[in-house]
């Protein structure tokens, strides 16, 4: 198969080659080799990170750029480098810019998506023939590490945007989009133990910019981790674990739905399960011969701990794949919490008690690294929230990096876990609502784009006890696309509520999406109006308190409204932290923030970008103590 | 009358009042109940008072003024709110100097400048000097403001302020009183609640004594209005540095001097740092902002919220807003910190 430049241009071209989308599970040798690596800070011997420096070469747009570089002997020359991971932008080749709902190339190139007005189709090349659509062609030569010799070989990007084509040693691997999801290939056909050429070809915009318009910087280029993971010779692909607290909140039941595969045909396995508590007591197991596909019976397992915020209490689910020798072959730890998520005369209810919702919307950020993050990052964010009794956070507006969730599931961190979905500038233009080539509506070309993503969102992190709410989206309007998104997660999961917003600007659509009456920025009074006729779906705020600047003056009248209906269940403050980047000042060489218009990047929306709680050196903002005060009435143990 | 004014030493601290009737200033001078000196001058020309030192270290950079701005915060640009109102920033920054009146021991005299003045003399003594200024705004319609000072044997200031309403005129942003200090401020110390608070923002700020030191602004991305602290009953600003060129004051640097700005009946709010609103609003980034020379006292009768539905049209809460129609008045007391 050969890789296509127009793909680019296809809304209906979205993944090609890539790994079906899993659980995000991790996987070990042995218990032992986990243990260790738990307690020695190792690295995981079956995984190698490729991160570092790789060549670099970058081009204005896709005519320009060096179409045959991945091919083994082409000649590198022209190439610099560049950190993997990092923006681009932030690497100096391309020009930083932050714009909010207009699409980033507002004024500069006219664009409509394939198919949403007539006339408009991939034909019009938008994306692949155009004077503006910077490439990165990325290239990295490697060998394999021994303990990933003669084993599968997968690679992960855990965050590209926004575009990539992948080969390896000349080979064309495949293609993928939707920037903060893992994109995952297998290697295993080309790969070598010594002198690997890896190719990856980053466009900044393709068809996938149309769902992308998220309000932050405009960024393009590997931003996440890229690892290789070594597959062994019996694998657990996929597992799903169904852990639930029973109706009398004392006792739980567990289900488990697990896929694998391996490599040799005729060659037998089994599988042992056991869930383990925090004393390491086994309170349940199972042993299972191989199948592909496994869905254990739901089985009650007696008394629990529930999870819950001010008491994530988390068991184990140790997985172990043994040959027939009882050799182990793989180890799996999967944390699991019970815990019953749902709605009851017109309140959300977790465990029984109903549910508030002091939450925050955060973007993944640092002011050096822009949404390029370190674990170290994340951690300090985990303990700004647990200091402030804030007990939830939406995943704004996008899938967060992998370790963020499971920090959520230790921390009693309630989630609401949201798809990289934004089309913002298709359906509001200068604060009006005007959606006459809206994507993705109800246009069938876009639907599976959409769909896919939630798909993804869904599979990594169905086994997070903290995902309390799948969402759609952010402020993307509403058609048909995103019932058939609803009706998928509504279908696959019945433990959890499903999210999204944008329903409010489209009514006919209330009964088809979204489990709750969702809103952003509403005003108390509107709020008790809602709540005060008969409302059909409890009530929360998946944004309010808009902390630009000097602001967060009024919370008050918000948290007054938990006493007096209960179908009002809170929010989500916006946001967590200001988005601005550290640079030198060019007169007095000082480091300074900086935002959108600072470096020349037009249209802009300037300082818009900068409501977090937190400034974006991550230093705490005076109306920290007021979300620390008012979080703290209403906290639940 | 039996105060000498030639030499202060002759004067006991807290008994009397030295008075000078100057052409074009009221001096007033004594001893403190501290036996620390006070020398204060009201300008009849500047419309103000010009000259506060206490205890030999000068407080006054320019005369205070009645404040009517606060640089926009980002709620108050995305509400429109300065499209509303914008024209209290021109009253913030000028402002004319209507009328004067004084009285010497609760008698209204009239205005003494030359050549009425000649008939005072050398040692003019008081126990209580009052000194009014009325002043006229630029806005339309034009309204007044009443700053009264009462100093009385012990050099302590009782400033009165009054904001007279008029029907037509825009919500304000603030209302107070703006005192420049000459030189920057090491530290200051206030009994009030913790951290930057306004009024629609205090219910989580700690009741207590706080010591700020430095002169920080909160660094938000644009600069904007900040570091207001709500409810507060006293506020101590302390330096070490003067502008005057004598050697001995050079000496006496690293001494720290303090004054203290306290409540009467009501709390009030302040913002203590180093720039003017105007400064404030100027500057796009951090970056811009002047160095910071100099210490801005800004003692509030009445702050609006800062907001926070939303950044792009929601105005402020309704009881967080300050009527221009409205009649504002405060008082509050200056004397010289005691401590350090």
């Amino acid at each position: 198969m050969e890789a296509e430049i127009r793909w680019l241009d296809d809304p209906e071209v979205f993944r090609v080659n890539q790994v079906a989308a899993h659980s995000d599970h991790k996987f070990y040798k042995s218990k032992r080799a986990f243990e260790q690596e738990k307690k020695e800070n190792r690295r995981n011997e079956w995984q190698q990170s490729l991160n570092g420096k790789w060549k670099f070469r970058f081009s204005k747009n896709a005519s320009e750029r060096p179409k045959d570089f991945f091919q083994e002997d082409f000649d590198l020359e022209t190439f610099g480098t560049i950190q993997v991971p990092m923006h681009i932008e932030l690497a100096g080749f391309d020009k930083i810019h932050y714009i909010n709902t207009m699409y980033p190339w507002e004024g500069h190139i006219f664009r409509r998506p394939a198919y949403s007005l007539e006339g408009y189709t991939p034909d019009q090349k938008s994306f692949s023939e155009t004077e503006y659509n910077p490439v990165g062609s990325y290239l990295t030569k490697f060998d394999l590490e021994p303990e990933l010799f003669g084993k599968r070989v997968h690679i992960c990007f855990e965050g590209v945007e926004q575009a990539m084509y992948l080969w390896l040693n000349g080979v064309f691997i495949g293609y993928a989009e939707d920037s903060f999801t893992v994109s995952e290939f297998d290697l295993t056909p080309y790969i070598r133990e010594k002198g690997n050429i890896l190719a990856v070809e980053v466009h900044k915009r393709s068809t996938a910019a149309f769902l992308e318009d998220q309000d932050f910087f405009r960024f393009f280029g590997i931003f996440r981790n890229v690892t290789l993971y070594g597959i062994p010779s019996c694998h657990l692909e996929d597992v799903w674990v169904k852990p639930v607290l029973l109706e009398d909140n004392q006792t739980g039941e567990i289900g488990i739905e697990l896929r694998c595969s391996k490599e040799e045909e005729n060659k037998e396995f089994y599988i042992e399960l056991s869930l383990v508590d925090t004393d390491g007591k086994v309170c349940w197991e199972k042993r299972q011969d191989f199948k592909q596909q496994i869905n254990l019976k739901t089985e009650k397992i007696g008394q629990v701990v529930r999870w819950e915020y001010g008491n994530p209490y988390l068991y184990t689910l140790q997985i172990t794949i043994f040959d027939l020798d009882g050799q182990e072959i793989e180890y799996i730890p999967i944390l699991v919490g019970f815990r019953r998520l749902e709605i009851k005369d017109g309140v959300i209810l977790l465990n029984g008690k109903r549910l508030i919702i002091n939450g925050i919307n955060r973007h993944e950020w640092n002011c050096s690294s822009g949404r390029c993050i370190s674990i170290q990052d994340m951690e300090f964010d985990m303990q700004v929230l647990v200091e402030n009794h804030i007990n939830a956070v939406r995943t704004s507006h996008y899938p967060n990096q992998i370790p963020w969730y499971e920090m959520c599931d230790q921390n009693g961190i309630y989630v609401m876990a949201e798809v990289n979905l934004e089309s913002h500038g298709s359906w509001q233009k200068m604060g009006v609502i005007e959606p006459s080539w809206n994507v993705p509506g109800s246009i069938l070309q876009w639907q599976e784009a959409v769909l896919d993503r939630a798909r993804s969102n869904f599979e990594m992190f169905k086994n997070h006890p903290s995902v309390l709410f799948w969402s759609l989206g952010n402020e993307s309007y509403a058609g048909d696309c995103l019932v058939k998104m609803q009706s998928f997660l509504k279908e696959k999961d019945k433990s959890r509520l499903v999210h999204y917003e944008g329903v409010a600007n489209r009514r006919e659509y209330v009964d088809q999406i979204s489990d709750i009456e969702s809103r952003m920025y509403e005003t108390p009074e509107k709020i008790e109006q809602y709540l005060n006729q008969n409302p059909k779906k409890p009530f929360l705020l998946c944004e309010y308190m808009h902390d630009m600047g000097n602001s967060l003056g009024g919370l008050g009248s918000y948290i007054r409204l938990l006493d007096r209906y209960k179908g009002y269940q809170g929010g989500f403050i916006w946001d967590f932290i200001d988005q601005a980047i550290l640079v030198k000042d060019e007169i007095t060489g000082q480091e300074v923030l900086r935002y959108g218009g600072d470096f020349d990047d037009r249209p802009s929306d300037y300082e818009f970008s900068g409501n977090g709680i937190l400034f974006a050196d991550r230093t705490e903002k005076p109306a920290l103590q007021e979300v620390r005060y008012y979080y703290g009435l209403h906290r639940q143990k | 009358m039996d105060c000498i004014g030639k030499n202060k030493k002759n004067l006991e601290k807290g008994s009397k009042l030295h008075v000078v009737y100057g052409d074009v200033t009221l001096g007033v001078h004594g001893i403190s109940d501290l036996g620390k000196t006070f020398d204060y001058i009201w300008s009849y020309s500047h419309g103000g008072m010009e000259s506060m030192v206490l205890d030999g270290k000068e407080w006054l950079y320019r005369e205070p003024h009645p404040t009517f701005w606060r640089a926009l915060t980002d709620n108050d640009r995305g509400s429109g709110f300065h499209l509303r109102s914008g024209m209290w920033m021109a009253a913030d920054l000028f402002q004319k100097c209507s009328g004067i009146q004084i009285a010497i021991d609760q008698k209204e005299i009239p205005l003494p400048i030359a050549p009425e003045n000649n008939r005072y003399g050398i040692e003019e003594c008081a126990e209580q000097v009052e000194i009014s200024f009325i002043y006229e705004t630029i806005t339309v319609p034009v309204t007044k403001v009443k700053v009264c000072y009462q100093v009385d044997v012990i050099g302590q200031i009782r400033v009165n302020v009054h904001y007279y309403g008029k029907k037509g005129l825009p919500e304000l942003p603030v209302f107070g009183m703006r005192f420049q200090i000459p030189t920057k401020a090491v530290f200051y110390r206030y009994q009030g609640l913790s951290k930057e608070t306004y009024p629609d923002r205090m219910a989580g700020g700690k009741p207590g004594i706080y010591t700020i030191k430095g002169l920080p602004i909160t660094p938000y991305l644009v600069p904007q209005d900040c570091n207001v602290h709500m409810e507060t009953q006293w506020l101590e600003v302390y330096r070490n540095t003067v502008k005057s060129n004598v050697k001995e004051d050079e000496k006496s640097k690293k001494e720290l001097f303090g004054i203290r700005f306290s409540a009467i009946e009501r709390a009030f709010a302040f913002s203590c740092i180093p720039y003017t609103a105007e400064e404030l609003e100027n500057a796009t980034h951090q970056e811009e902002l002047p160095f910071a020379r100099r210490t801005v006292v800004s003692i509030l009768g009445a702050v609006r919220g800062v907001g926070g539905i939303n950044s792009w049209g929601a105005d402020v809460e309704k009881e967080y807003h300050i009527s221009g129609e409205q009649d504002i008045i405060f008082s509050f007391l200056i004397r010289a910190a005691k401590e350090e």
